[in-house]
């Protein structure tokens, strides 16, 4: 829609020399100094930690849950006398966080909702850089009229009111993890599509390219394994943001009534549920609304820290 | 320019049906809306069949799209030979341009007042960090700005609620005014109080929907400001300012805002519609009855004309706002030029 204005805002300014000399002559070296310049930056240490922390948690669901199963129901023998009732207990030694409206166990089901959550967020947000770089590198280095046509029609999905088709398309699908994926892809992966297309645009004017083509590399070759590499950096930096954004559109999507069913355990629809027992039970609320708020934290400490560390001149 | 302005507009027109297509298919894949007023038992059958005879659903499925084009545009550009976009089929005997009229002015209210504040909040704190990088109040800063891009917006909604709401019963719960005032000691309608105290009641409901919608505005806004600042103020013509003796304010205000200002229309034009997807969270969050609850209802519950009327009316801000962005850009700064 906007091309000639892309070109003066969202494309990022060619590489200097020096960046472009570790990426293309020293590519361990450069990583080292990514990672040198990424361990200076205070936030993004902070970024790292939250993420691998709930990396970890997701992982280690099952001993971490205290033999709670997040399926199971509590039935009344097996609350304490003084409450009588299973569903909605407060928090106590055997169910940390309490339990919720089915007196299901509020803890292992945070544990068990980071798997789904996290693996919503990574998947969906891979597959749409993956669909975005590959629309993007075609685009970029064909140009003509498959640049026009591919870029026309990223122009219109995201002209597109993105949160109402969501709604839509996963009325239709019917919820469940893929379908969820599915819908998050679907409207998903136009910004990286722009973003690859744009480095590619200065990319394939440098000397390197023109001589890969000179020694009779193919086009594929040569957008394949000369000029995806060099958009690596952005590419990583937005991948990063992406599960960040995921992770909120998968929420906002379960809180309009529309995310993963139940009795799967998401972070999103912990939260759904938990809003109407807002007030008799508090303690259900905190929990999910928490978890995501860190973890979105962590992912956008690292992402910012990743393009500091990556490409200093680099504007996402 | 004009030749820019006017090539841009057509391009709008492939876009414009594309999207409506696109829309239009998906809302049939839901289900037949026409099945539903069936189940209406105050609805006879054949009256349903004359409305389907009306509106061509009796016809194939790309004929039935051309008479839907057909009825937009008329009613979009001669409303008197319309029918007002179509009918609603969850409020009977409204047209969907009644209904959007109905509700917009709440979801304008709380657009422009959250975007008024996003920028009031953003701007200066934006702009601190920036000439003052690496102090504690760019620390703050950056973590407010952190704070606003990763909070989920309904669940901070609620929490303000509790806190707000209930804990401390300072604000009001959710709608748009109070329906008595208390008026020096008696209770008075609200919309015959005096005006002051409607807009204090008003204010008084819309500081917490404000808050939650421009929460995310505010966070990216600032680092956006701040980093546009920054460049700025590295460049040649700073330091020719500040050679030539201008003071800190003028190098400030009339140097460097005004060129870190550019990017940030871009910005303000792109987030124009993103504030309809807001308040579709935050409506529902505060019971406000506007477009995005109406959005809402028209979606899930099948309503495809007054669903259609809707998508396409927030595309088209979004191909304006872009539009509108592109030519302020070239108005603003000079080195600009569409051929």
């Amino acid at each position: 829609m906007a091309d000639e204005m892309n070109k003066n805002a969202t494309m990022p300014e060619p590489m200097n020399d020096e960046f472009l000399q570790t990426t293309t002559t020293q590519s361990a070296s450069m990583w080292s100094a990514v990672f040198r310049r990424l361990h200076r930056n205070k936030m993004a240490i902070v970024g790292l930690v939250i993420v691998i922390l709930v990396v970890l948690m997701a992982v280690l669901a099952k001993p971490l849950s205290m033999g709670n199963d997040p399926y199971y129901m509590l039935n009344v023998n097996e609350a304490p006398v003084e409450i009588g009732r299973p569903e909605l207990m407060p928090p106590m030694r055997s169910h940390p966080l309490g339990t919720d409206e089915l007196a299901r166990d509020a803890w292992s089901r945070l544990l068990y909702g980071a798997r789904v959550s996290l693996f919503i967020g990574i998947v969906a947000s891979f597959l749409c850089i993956v669909i975005g770089t590959v629309v993007g590198v075609i685009s970029g280095y064909f140009g003509g009229w498959v640049d026009i046509l591919a870029m026309r029609f990223t122009d219109m999905m995201l002209c597109i009111p993105s949160l109402v088709l969501m709604v839509i398309l996963s009325a239709i699908l019917k919820g469940g993890v893929f379908q969820l994926i599915l819908v998050i892809v679907t409207f998903g992966w136009m910004s990286s599509a722009r973003l690859v297309r744009g480095q590619v645009l200065s990319l394939k004017e440098q000397e390197y390219v023109e001589s890969a083509r000179a020694i009779g590399a193919s086009g594929w070759r040569i957008m394949f394994s000369h000029l995806l590499p060099n958009t690596m950096a952005p590419i990583i930096v937005s991948f990063s943001m992406s599960i960040s954004g995921t992770i909120i559109h998968e929420a906002s999507l379960s809180f309009l009534g529309l995310g993963i069913p139940q009795p799967i355990p998401s972070w999103g629809n912990m939260l759904t549920n938990s809003q109407n027992y807002m007030f008799s039970a508090p303690w259900l609320i905190w929990w999910p609304g928490l978890a995501i708020f860190v973890t979105v934290l962590g992912f956008n400490f690292l992402g910012d820290g990743l393009r500091d560390a990556l490409d200093p001149r680099l504007k996402l | 320019m004009r030749n820019f302005i006017t090539r841009r507009v057509l391009q709008l027109i492939p876009l414009f049906v594309g999207i409506s297509f696109i829309t239009f298919w998906l809302l049939t894949l839901q289900g037949d809306p026409f099945h539903q007023l069936l189940l209406n038992p105050h609805i006879k059958a054949e009256d349903v069949a004359r409305l389907m005879h009306q509106w061509n659903w009796d016809k194939p499925f790309l004929v039935r799209y051309f008479y839907w084009v057909k009825e937009f545009v008329t009613s979009t550009f001669a409303p008197s030979r319309g029918n007002g976009w179509g009918f609603s089929i969850l409020a009977p005997g409204q047209t969907a341009r009644a209904l959007i009229l109905q509700k917009i002015p709440i979801t304008l209210t709380l657009g422009i007042s959250s975007l008024i504040f996003a920028f009031v909040i953003a701007l200066p704190i934006g702009i601190y960090s920036a000439i003052r990088q690496y102090s504690i109040g760019d620390y703050i800063g950056t973590f407010f700005a952190f704070f606003g891009m990763s909070m989920p917006a309904f669940w901070f909604g609620l929490m303000l609620l509790l806190l707000f709401g209930l804990k401390l019963g300072w604000l009001p719960i959710g709608g748009m005014h109070t329906d008595l005032l208390t008026v020096s000691g008696s209770q008075v309608d609200f919309y015959a109080a005096p005006w002051i105290m409607q807009f204090a009641d008003r204010a008084k409901h819309l500081i917490l929907p404000v808050v939650v919608l421009s929460l995310m505005d505010v966070g990216s806004w600032m680092r956006y400001i701040r980093s546009s600042m920054l460049e700025v103020i590295r460049q040649d013509y700073i330091r020719t300012a500040r050679a030539k003796g201008a003071t800190e304010r003028t190098i400030l205000f009339k140097h460097a805002l005004r060129n870190a200002m550019t990017p940030l229309i871009t910005l303000i034009g792109l987030s124009l519609p993103t504030l309809l997807a807001g308040a579709m969270i935050t409506e529902q969050v505060f019971s406000l009855d506007g477009m995005g609850r109406l959005t809402i209802q028209a979606v899930l519950g099948n309503d495809i004309f007054v669903g259609m009327a809707i998508v396409m009316m927030d595309a088209i801000l979004v191909m304006s706002g872009s539009l509108l962005a592109d030519i302020l850009y070239a108005v603003v700064d000079p080195r600009i030029r569409y051929s």
